[in-house]
């Protein structure tokens, strides 16, 4: 066909048709399609050429009071940090939360289509759509473009019908129920933080403050997390924001002064 | 016969030519400062190749309309392509809908414009500003393909890492932990902000120099475009 | 042969193997630093003369706007170097010390040709690993000598020259103007004009002009000849911080070092004799 000027053997016929809905022009991504394979095959560009988004701290869980949400800020691009005000926590719609990991673009991107098919899904059914199909969409969308270099691992979260839920998908066509995630380059941090600190009893005044201290943490041992953290709740009525604090220097000496001050106690206790 | 200059590779990845290179950077740098009534959007006019210099002024920017301007740095095919086609879609709606094209709106559509590359990018890196609805001054930096952010303060392509965190302490108060009343800079400190910061920066970076085009946008003059000379070494 | 073994003398090699092993697995070899350089000579009617920018770039960063690339070599011979910067700085260098010698032991002035014979027989035996690209000018008891030595160690001796990325432009200079027997004025205007050639239209040479002036019994280093690149601006209102911007989270103090008298106190050391 007309696009490849490269390799006329290459069989046109493996590739399928995009999805239906898709809002992306078909023709451009037929070319996107040809070319992607190609182009990650060169050993130096585009990949070095290109440097898109990388590195986060982002994490949720439920509890007895619904979903709590809690990310960083930081966009590193290599050695460089492209942002230190990234809003990671997508706005789906107003039950529907998303979190950004791996490429910025692509997280922003399929999870704004998402709110497109989600509203879709609304008008043709008189009812919002539950946590686990806006999530299966997503999984679809980006399963279609596998191996070809789409970065995302993501949280969809929500409150519908059956309740709080939490649905891990990932670019590679990973899609996971589950009530405790962490994801990106610092998750490992949090979740050893989240996992010591969690209870099915909370406040939610507690569950938020666990998950800012769980991504202080994640910020203060990974260098390519930090900037800001960003916190959610959703409960029965859709998602509430709730804070936004500067992860590095306030955070830093809130709770080492809060440490000592607990050491003191201690120390008062004990003599 | 083209068989001979293929690459062997895996029979799961496809094949291609060794020297197939559809990119080149001209390098360039572009920054953009959102202020309380105005905003400022300006580019260097250097075109870099490898270490020659085939032309000294080109225009990296485009005037969307009297209160939005984008400016972009990196591959500048790519750069005239891209312009071109938001340039377009622009006047489109603008002739049907019989409205500005706000700040937002261009924003929106620039990302999706890169983002429908996503596999073959424009390798462009681009900063939009102009004034909002509200008609305040904001900025979006953009990478090649579509992740962008409003901001009041960014600085894009191969300047990017000098300048970015002088723009950061001198406008947000980046780093002055104990000093951090909002600065609100006038419109004559952000233009001697932004001609100091290039200008150092010319210093360091060889493909940023001979002139920086600045464009002045506010809700009473449009845009105003002056020229500040660079070094030509 | 261990890497603190340094007894042979010259380079070692013995990182040369897990190198090539890193590049190998796709580690990134460390690079050395480059100068993007013009440097070019030129004989005229006394003597010679020199000619260099003064930008070192490491990749497209300007790592130095004032270095210095004509090196010394002799009281009458010097040397512009471009390549890897450590390359023609210890190959100038090297070489100078090796004449120095020469001259100590026969008490004559060093000659041109022998530097180049040193330079090239050195260069050769890298087989161009050692990156020098060279132009030497002198002026010795034969007149005034001019060669470029390439990398690899192969030599020109021609009346005018240029060496480095900017070489093109500054040698269209040397190409359109150069004539025979030029005066020293005349002759270090081209020079001047060339370099200027290479500042303005190549990338990895810019600053300023430097020139060396070399003729019979006497040798000039202009450096700074000309200074076309300085600031042009500077903020009107510069750039302050309050103090206390920086907030001080902790503070200690420590005893500063206070050397022993090199010359002992008799009292101090009869009561440490004692016992």
């Amino acid at each position: 066909m007309k696009l490849d000027v490269f390799n006329p053997t290459f069989g046109f016929d493996e590739l399928h048709r995009g999805e239906e809905h898709s809002i992306v022009p078909e023709e451009e991504m037929y070319s996107a399609k040809l070319l992607a394979p190609r182009l990650s095959n060169n050993n130096n560009p585009p990949k070095d050429l290109v440097k898109f988004s990388h590195g986060t701290t982002t994490l949720s869980f439920i509890f007895s009071e619904g979903i709590v949400a809690a990310v960083d800020s930081r966009a590193s691009m290599g050695q460089y940090i492209g942002s230190g005000s990234v809003k990671k926590v997508i706005e789906i719609n107003k039950y529907l939360l998303g979190t950004m990991a791996g490429g910025a673009a692509d997280c922003t991107f399929w999870e704004r289509y998402l709110g497109m098919r989600c509203r879709i899904f609304e008008l043709k059914n008189k009812e919002r759509i539950s946590v686990a199909a806006a999530s299966k969409i997503l999984c679809n969308t980006v399963y279609q473009y596998k191996g070809m270099g789409l970065s995302m691992g993501t949280m969809i979260m929500g409150w519908d019908k059956k309740g709080p839920h939490i649905y891990y998908v990932d670019s590679e066509g990973t899609r996971l129920k589950g009530s405790k995630f962490s994801v990106g380059s610092g998750s490992t941090h949090a979740l050893g933080v989240l996992d010591q600190g969690y209870k099915w009893n909370m406040s939610v005044e507690e569950a938020c403050e666990l998950g800012r201290r769980s991504i202080y943490h994640a910020t203060h041992r990974d260098a390519f997390s930090g900037g800001y953290i960003n916190v959610y709740y959703i409960g029965p009525d859709g998602w509430k924001f709730i804070s936004h604090e500067d992860s590095g220097f306030d955070k830093h000496y809130q709770y080492v002064a809060e440490k000592a001050a607990e050491v003191q106690a201690q120390q008062m206790s004990i003599s | 016969m083209w068989n001979a200059s293929v690459v062997a590779v895996p029979a799961t990845e496809s094949i291609q030519r060794p020297d197939f290179m559809p990119y080149q950077n001209n390098g360039g740098t572009v920054v953009a400062i959102g202020g309380e009534d105005y905003c400022i959007v300006s580019a260097t006019t250097r075109l870099g190749l490898g270490f020659a210099i085939p032309t000294r002024n080109v225009c990296r920017y485009s005037i969307l309309n009297n209160r939005v301007v984008l400016a972009t740095a990196g591959m500048f095919a790519d750069t005239v392509t891209l312009h071109k086609v938001i340039k377009a879609r622009v006047k489109i709606y603008e002739e049907q809908q019989d409205k500005p094209f706000e700040l937002r709106s261009a924003a929106q559509l620039l990302s999706n414009t890169l983002y429908y590359r996503r596999f073959f990018p424009y390798y462009t890196f681009n900063v939009l500003g102009g004034l909002d609805e509200d008609g305040q001054g904001f900025v979006y930096g953009f990478d090649a393909i579509g992740s962008g952010e409003k901001v009041k303060v960014v600085c894009n392509g191969t300047g990017q890492a000098l300048i970015q965190p002088i723009l950061d302490n001198q406008v947000e108060r980046k780093q002055q932990y104990e000093n951090k009343q909002i600065t609100n800079l006038s419109l004559e400190e952000a233009l001697d902000l932004v001609k100091d910061v290039f200008t150092s920066a010319g210093e360091r970076d060889i493909y940023t120099g001979d002139a920086v085009d600045i464009c002045i946008i506010t809700k009473q003059r449009g845009v105003f475009v002056e020229t500040f000379q660079l070094k030509q070494d | 042969m261990s890497q603190f073994d340094g007894a042979g003398g010259g380079f070692q090699f013995d990182l040369l193997e897990r190198n090539e092993k890193l590049k190998e697995k796709g580690y990134r070899v460390p690079v050395a630093r480059k100068t993007g350089t013009t440097i070019v000579g030129l004989v005229f009617r006394e003597g010679v003369v020199l000619g260099a920018d003064t930008r070192a770039t490491s990749d497209t960063t300007v790592f130095d706007k004032n270095c210095e690339k004509i090196h010394y070599i002799a009281p009458n011979i010097y040397c512009c170097g471009a390549g890897t910067a450590a390359d023609t700085e210890n190959t100038t260098a090297l070489v100078s010390s090796q004449l120095q010698l020469h001259r100590l032991n026969s008490g004559r002035e060093s000659r041109v040709t022998t530097a180049l014979t040193l330079l090239k027989r050195m260069l050769f035996r890298y087989q161009g690993y050692v990156s020098a690209a060279l132009v030497l000018g002198g002026v010795d008891f034969y007149g005034p000598h001019l060669y470029t030595v390439y990398p690899h160690g192969s030599t020109d001796r021609l009346p005018f020259v240029t060496m480095g990325s900017g070489s093109l432009a500054a040698m269209s200079v040397f190409e359109s103007k150069y004539k025979d027997d030029m005066s020293r004025e005349e002759a270090e205007k081209l020079v001047y004009e060339a370099i200027s050639a290479g500042i303005y239209n190549d990338l990895g040479s810019g600053g300023n002009v430097d020139l060396c002036v070399i003729t019979r019994g006497q040798t000039e280093y202009l450096r700074g000849y000309a200074k076309e690149n300085e600031r042009k601006f500077r903020k009107p209102q510069g750039y302050s911080f309050p103090i206390g911007t920086t907030s001080i989270l902790s503070s200690t103090f420590e005893k500063s070092f206070v050397p022993t008298p090199l010359v002992s106190d008799p009292e101090s050391s009869s009561t440490m004799a004692v016992d």
